[in-house]
């Protein structure tokens, strides 16, 4: 039991209801009882805010008004997904195999920053330049995880830490090309990277969101196949799964672990030249990552590793940064957004923990559930003797 | 506080437990002594260990008295047994590795002082040491120690807590000769100085090298106790052992050429030491060779070394001729070697995943389910639904994941799923361990419409009842080594017995 659930069997206790732990859980379910947790927050928020005061119906109000009012909040959140999608189906990719890249941050800078590479340096008709941009930041992200990956394949070498620690080298490199090598000397400001001369064509009737917004969503659909369809996916889940079935069953299980590690990698990295890639975003400053990685993390661990939860959640989570933004030019003051946020998410997450619990009557007699398996195994082997 | 070695410490009356509606224990009465070593026997599963977890606070009893010392105890955790001075020490031990073995002896002592230096501890341990006449370092990280001295460790923790009745729960399975030696020292000290010492163990010779006193349990019901002088050892194998009529299976005498060969096989087990010296095995299509002995003496080595989950140290293994030592674990299973793991969840399948998943473990690369990258989903489906039929298994759905299913089902799939994968050898390593009559009773006729249809059939049980029943060759293994074959009609209980109590076939004929 998780220590919410042993918390909440704890309160139960004096009532003659108990939790039960269910065996499967469906995911038109897991998906209700997110919404179900992000709107019971919204409604604590709005209960808190109004003791303090302020007109909840009306911030509520401005936020969602700020979204989807007018075309500008659609298309500012949706410029916001893009980054935090794209992190976040990485990490995805990489928990079905029970892997924690903690390192998207990292590949989506290294990704913007080879991208920035090949686009102020090379000359070619704009859409070349685009693709060869491409390319680069996803060999960039794929790069930037291959040490962490080969020593968690073949060593056993922990991926958090490493892949983590990396995030701050990736920063400094950005930071030192921003000063340094790649430095725009005309600009204004002093630590920014010469501006890449290409943007992606925009989307029909966009203003600012370029065809960058359909990769996330290519890319989910395309491991949606891989995972329903392939060998491929069932090997990873069966790798998440058991590795020792794994194993059993003939998979080569570290190198299977290697490959998939590089591509999340090689999807944050790609990452990193889609947001470099829109207008007005073309240079690269040590402020390009607003932590966008750490938003993808959370969207995938809240997505429960689905890749169409991640394409909803990190909308979801888009959104809620936009209408925050919005919300602190009407007098909120930051530390309450923040706040609010930090509710919302812990709704989010309480709700896919009840997903996985129903509350069930105290029968007359508790049967003792702790039992040790291997007593019980020597038990029910008698009877089969 | 010392005895005079026929006055009881502990008495269990009329101890009865059940897990899930099978009885382990059935109104099994049992009593120790002061100053005596007493030996608890029993084949795996004969409720030895439930016994003495119930005695030692674990298990609560359903019905039953235990009497301490001439006082009507009732324990509800080893906290309350250790205070009634009962302690156990467990076969995996309870020890936190980087810490000294100082600080493990006062891990959750009620005597160790709040604010204590390294120092003190370390002088309180080595007085304590002295008193008790066991010596380890105390100092020393329990990563540092052997086997054997953190085994001390375990039996001083115990001890310091003022434990009089000491429970060695299979002490010997991890030790190495010597090791088990200096033990059975310790052990006849322990008992001089006044203690009870209550020592499980299934190998006859330790009984006879080390009790004062036995006690046989079978399938959970008492068959004696008695004093050890005097008993000899295939008195105490047939006890444990039993005689039970057999069921009818047909027993063949195949002739011909060996569809599996081992000659000289040696691997190691996960622990780096060798696990099997030096074996010689001949499988033929259309038999089943039973392998017997207790468990942990290398058959789950045994195993995995044919199926190429464990590299071969030395020696050659050849299915019909052909090395199968240098092949894959996947082109292993292509040329037709199906393997029920001794482990059905933690290996055989993957309980997270969807029951369909589970079917095609074994097989969902082959032409029939693959074509190129993608796997046929609805060819899958049809598979697993027609799987779960034949085999009888009883779950929710084919979507359902395995986890929601019973044991028995999840073995019920392995064993079919394994079966149809396996056109000339089928290894089925404790394929009915934990199952109810009936759903042994299909595993092991799957077993014999495999041979019946010219299968080649490797099949290792602990419980000799099964192994004589189905086998109609019989290998015995002790510590790596195979003690004997026998064809079945020569097959003798008794001897089989003592072979698997590691008595030599010298011995054992005399």
């Amino acid at each position: 039991m998780t220590p919410l659930g042993s918390i909440a069997s704890t309160v139960l206790r004096v009532t003659p209801w108990r939790l039960e732990r269910r065996l499967e859980v469906e995911a038109r379910r897991a998906a209700l009882t997110r919404i179900g947790g992000a709107v019971g927050a919204m409604v604590l928020v709005g209960i808190v805010l109004l003791l303090t005061g302020r007109n909840a119906f009306w911030i509520f109000w401005q936020g969602l008004d700020a979204i989807f009012g007018r075309q500008r909040g659609i298309e500012g959140a949706a410029l916001r997904a893009i980054p935090i999608l794209m992190t976040a189906l990485g990490v995805a990719l990489s928990l079905r195999m029970k892997v924690w890249n903690i390192g998207s941050d990292g590949q989506f800078l290294m990704g913007a920053l080879a991208a920035v590479g090949v686009g102020i340096h090379m000359d070619g008709p704009a859409w070349l330049v685009l693709i060869v941009m491409a390319a680069a930041a996803t060999l960039a992200g794929a790069a930037w995880i291959l040490v962490p990956a080969l020593a968690r394949a073949y060593w056993d070498v922990n991926e958090i830490i490493t892949t983590l620690l990396l995030n701050f080298v990736a920063l400094q490199l950005v930071t030192w090309s921003a000063l340094g090598f790649w430095r725009d000397k005309e600009a204004a400001v002093i630590q920014s990277t010469r501006e890449v001369a290409h943007t992606l064509p925009g989307l029909p009737g966009a203003n600012s969101v370029t065809i960058a917004l359909l990769v996330p969503l290519v890319i989910a659909a395309a491991l949606w196949w891989v995972f329903r369809s392939t060998t491929i996916g069932y090997e990873i889940d069966t790798i998440g799964g058991n590795p020792r079935a794994a194993g059993y069953a003939g998979i080569a299980v570290r190198r299977r672990i290697l490959i998939v590690m590089l591509f999340t990698g090689a999807i944050a990295g790609l990452g990193g030249m889609l947001q470099l890639s829109a207008p007005g975003a073309q240079a690269m400053n040590a402020g390009f990552s607003a932590q966008f990685g750490l938003s993808g993390f959370i969207v995938a661990a809240l997505a429960g590793a689905s890749f169409w939860g991640v394409i909803g959640g990190g909308l979801f989570i888009a959104s809620m940064f936009y209408a925050g933004i919005v919300l602190q030019t009407k007098g909120l003051s930051v530390y309450i957004i923040f706040a609010i946020y930090g509710v919302i998410l812990t709704g989010i997450a309480l709700g896919e923990i009840a997903a996985r619990y129903r509350v069930v009557r105290r029968e007359a007699v508790d049967g003792d559930g702790a039992q040790a398996g291997d007593d019980h195994d020597a038990a029910t082997e008698r009877a089969a003797t | 506080m010392t005895g005079d070695g026929t006055r009881p410490s502990v008495e269990a009356l009329g101890i009865s437990k059940a897990f899930g509606g099978v009885a382990a224990l059935d109104a099994v009465d049992f009593e120790v002594r002061w100053s005596e070593v007493h030996a608890l026997v029993g084949e795996n599963g004969a409720g030895k260990t439930t016994l003495c977890n119930i005695l030692a606070g674990i298990y609560r009893a359903d019905a039953g008295q235990v009497i301490v010392d001439g006082t009507e105890r009732d324990f509800r955790s080893p906290a309350h047994a250790i205070d009634a001075g009962i302690g156990m020490v467990h076969q995996h031990f309870r020890l936190v590795e980087p810490m000294t073995v100082a600080e493990n002896i006062h891990l959750g002592w009620p005597e160790t002082p709040g604010v204590v230096s390294q120092r003190a501890l370390v002088d309180r341990t080595e007085q304590f040491m002295g008193e008790m006449g066991l010596h380890v370092d105390p100092t020393a990280r329990i990563w540092q120690l052997s086997v054997g001295e953190q085994q001390r460790v375990e039996i001083l923790r115990v001890l310091a807590r003022g434990a009089r009745v000491l429970i060695l729960d299979e002490p010997t399975a991890v030790l190495t000769a010597k090791e088990a030696d200096d033990l059975f020292r310790v052990i006849r000290e322990l008992a001089a100085s006044g203690l009870s010492v209550i020592f499980i163990t299934h190998k006859l010779r330790e009984v006879l090298a080390v009790s004062d006193r036995l006690t046989v349990l079978r399938h959970g019901v008492r068959e004696i106790t008695r004093p050890t002088e005097g008993a000899t050892a295939s008195e105490i194998a047939r006890l444990m052992t039993g005689e039970e009529r057999v069921l009818d299976v047909e027993h063949r005498t195949v002739t011909g050429a060996p569809a599996l060969e081992l000659s000289g096989v040696s691997a190691l087990n996960d622990r780096g030491i060798e696990a099997l010296h030096d074996v010689d095995l001949t499988v033929r299509s259309g038999e089943i060779l039973g392998i017997a002995g207790v468990s942990g003496n290398g058959q789950s080595e045994l195993a995995e070394v044919i199926c190429a989950l464990r590299p071969l140290r030395s020696g050659s293994i050849t299915l019909d001729g052909a090395d199968l030592a240098s092949l894959s674990v996947r082109a292993v299973t292509d040329i037709g070697v199906g393997h029920i793991p001794e482990d059905r969840i933690g290996m055989g399948m993957v309980l997270s995943a969807p029951v369909k998943d589970n079917a095609v473990l074994h097989n969902y690369w082959t032409e029939e389910f693959a074509q190129g990258l993608t796997l046929d989903r609805q060819g899958v489906i049809n598979f697993a639904k027609q799987l779960v039929e034949t085999a009888r298994v009883q779950t929710r759905s084919v979507f359902s994941t395995a986890g929601q299913m019973s044991g028995g089902n999840q073995q019920r799939l392995v064993a079919r799923r394994e079966a149809l994968a396996a056109d000339r050898l089928l290894v089925a390593a404790h394929p009915t361990r934990g199952l109810d009559v009936n759903a042994a009773q299909e595993v092991r006729s799957t077993l014999i419409d495999k041979r019946d249809s010219g299968c080649a059939v490797l099949l290792i049980s602990d419980d000799l009842d099964e192994v004589l029943l189905m086998g109609d060759r019989i290998a015995v293994m002790y510590e790596g080594r195979i003690m004997g074959v026998f064809d079945s009609a020569d097959a003798d209980r008794e001897h089989i017995g003592l072979l698997m109590g590691g008595h030599s076939a010298v011995e054992a004929a005399s």
